[in-house]
């Protein structure tokens, strides 16, 4: 059996390799804000276009995030927005037949066009922050502890259990345990169960690996510095202003 | 002079009625290197995690300055301020994605200020040689390199007691010496270590005390020139004796070495070998 990368794991390699990993991830948010928000104003087909365009070069070219991993990232949520599209062209009738609805072209048209840009903004942040710099941007922003809390361990834990659940696939591998179908789901299976074992264990081992340190009901962290986030802040507000006067043409 | 940690006969008893340790008693002289040896299962690592609170006797006290251990919030929390362990496997240790925020967990549980604990986390992070790795993320390091920011989350909270369980355990040869060296610019600079180990070559070479476990109680300790000559204790233990101490003794026999204080390793042993004249193989008649 071999092991591929989850769409997760591109993300969070992308993020760390990203020629935008110092910017500020206030900056970086204000800058996907300003796309979100200009692909909710923008109405023409063209123009939605050119702004997913210009956020996904802004990615690709400025942060230099890999195609590789932009496409692959990209793709299920494409599937996604390609199947919705498909609908509203393809609809049923009164009479319980399939018909071809040419008339919600433009709608359709509208819909990806937003959708796209829209993506664009969302995969320029996630591909260019990595998590622990977005939860302390979070929790400036007074997201409850808990749920910050919550999402760092479920982070860590992701790479922890994914590295664990790759060991017992090898060492079931190196014992025939894929050998046909058979042997795949009881291999699975047992590993299913082993893992859940595994999550209690290591749950107990971290709880006792924090009270040793000190811990007091909250797991806090130094969060980054950026020492140029004003400066960042104010290009990343002004490129999100132009995209945003760019968009608002458009109701003109 | 009196020990920094004591344990007087200790018991504990796990909840599912197995003992963990027995009767269980331990000095550590402040400022000193001690290494404990015992076979799996012996108690070592329980007895780690009494020195710091993690786990509360059933029988028997612990003293940190002849006071005994207060297990109360305050105390646990300067317990732990001043006793810190690092544990064996680090994929259990680290639970924060990115190495500077893990090893700032601990000073500011300590409640100390930002400016404080980011110096501290600098300072900790250059002691084991990830300065560079500060913004890097955890589960993109190596075992060692884990390994490495375990102990320094524990270092940035300034411990006067430093506790390591099998800190060796899948670490690379030169990996091993970089740790080693570490720990002794940390002895050097006055700090208490327990190591836990299976390696009685390096304890008996670099520790001041062994001390040997059996059973889920300390059976031997000491200086470790005394404890490593201890052949009954250390086969109690599930030890062999050390080599450097079993070759330095062959060869006193044979007349090679002048009878005298046996070296702390094989290295010391060679270097004294070095210093003989070298005399040409005398061909037996047969």
């Amino acid at each position: 059996m071999t092991h591929r990368n989850g769409t997760a794991v591109r993300i969070e390699t992308a993020a760390y390799a990203s020629h935008w990993q110092g910017v500020a991830p206030s900056a970086k948010a204000l800058f996907a804000l300003g796309g979100m928000g200009a692909a909710w104003v923008a109405t023409r087909p063209a123009t939605l276009a050119a702004l997913a365009a210009v956020l996904a070069l802004a990615a690709l070219i400025g942060a230099r995030v890999p195609l590789r991993t932009y496409v692959a990232v990209a793709l299920p949520p494409l599937g996604f927005l390609l199947l919705s599209c498909l609908t509203m062209l393809a609809t049923p009738g009164v009479d319980g037949s399939w018909y071809w609805a040419g008339s919600m072209w433009p709608a359709v048209v509208r819909t990806a066009g937003r959708s796209l840009a829209m993506l664009a903004a969302l995969l320029g942040f996630v591909l260019t922050t990595p998590l622990p710099d977005l939860l302390a941007l979070l929790r400036r922003l007074g997201t409850p502890d808990l749920l910050l809390d919550l999402m760092a361990l479920c982070y860590r834990m992701l790479f922890v259990l994914r590295q664990a659940w790759i060991d017992g696939v090898t060492a079931q591998d190196a014992r025939l345990g894929y050998g046909g179908w058979r042997h795949a789901w009881r291999s699975t299976g047992l590993l299913v169960g082993q893992m859940a074992v595994q999550v209690w264990q290591r749950a107990a081992a971290l709880q006792m690996a924090a009270d040793a340190r000190g811990y007091q009901g909250l797991l806090r962290f130094l969060p980054a510095v950026f020492p140029h986030a004003r400066r960042q802040n104010a290009w990343a507000g002004l490129a999100a202003l132009l995209l945003l006067l760019a968009a608002a043409g458009d109701r003109v | 002079m009196k020990p920094l940690i004591e344990m007087k006969a200790v018991g504990h008893v796990f909840a599912d009625g197995s003992s963990g340790l027995r009767d269980c008693s331990l000095a550590l002289g402040r400022g000193r290197r001690h290494a404990l040896l015992g076979a799996n299962g012996a108690g070592k690592t329980t007895l780690l995690q009494h020195l710091n609170g993690l786990l509360r006797p059933s029988a028997g006290q612990l003293l940190l300055e002849g006071h005994p251990y207060d297990y109360g919030r305050h105390g646990l929390a300067q317990l732990r301020r001043r006793v810190g362990l690092v544990f064996q496997n680090p994929e259990r240790q680290l639970f924060s994605a990115q190495v500077e925020e893990d090893v700032s967990f601990g000073p500011l549980n300590l409640g100390l200020d930002e400016a404080t604990v980011r110096a501290r986390v600098e300072a900790a992070l250059d002691m084991v040689g990830l300065r560079g790795h500060a913004r890097r993320a955890v589960h993109h390091l190596s075992f060692g390199q884990k390994k490495r920011v375990c102990i320094a989350g524990v270092l940035a909270m300034a411990p006067d007691v430093l506790l390591l369980d099998e800190p060796m355990a899948g670490l690379d040869a030169p990996m091993q010496d970089e740790l080693a060296a570490l720990l002794d610019r940390l002895a050097a600079r006055g700090t208490t270590i327990l190591l836990s180990t299976h390696d009685i070559d390096f304890a008996y070479r670099w520790a001041d005390d062994l001390h040997l476990m059996a059973g889920g109680g300390v059976i031997a300790s000491g200086p470790a020139q005394a404890v490593g000559a201890d052949v009954d204790a250390l086969e109690a233990a599930g030890q062999r004796p050390p080599v450097a101490l079993a070759l330095h003794a062959h060869l006193v026999t044979r007349g090679v070495l002048p009878p005298g204080p046996s070296p702390r390793s094989v290295d010391a042993v060679l270097d004294a070998l070095r210093t003989l004249p070298i005399k040409p193989l005398m061909r037996t008649p047969t």
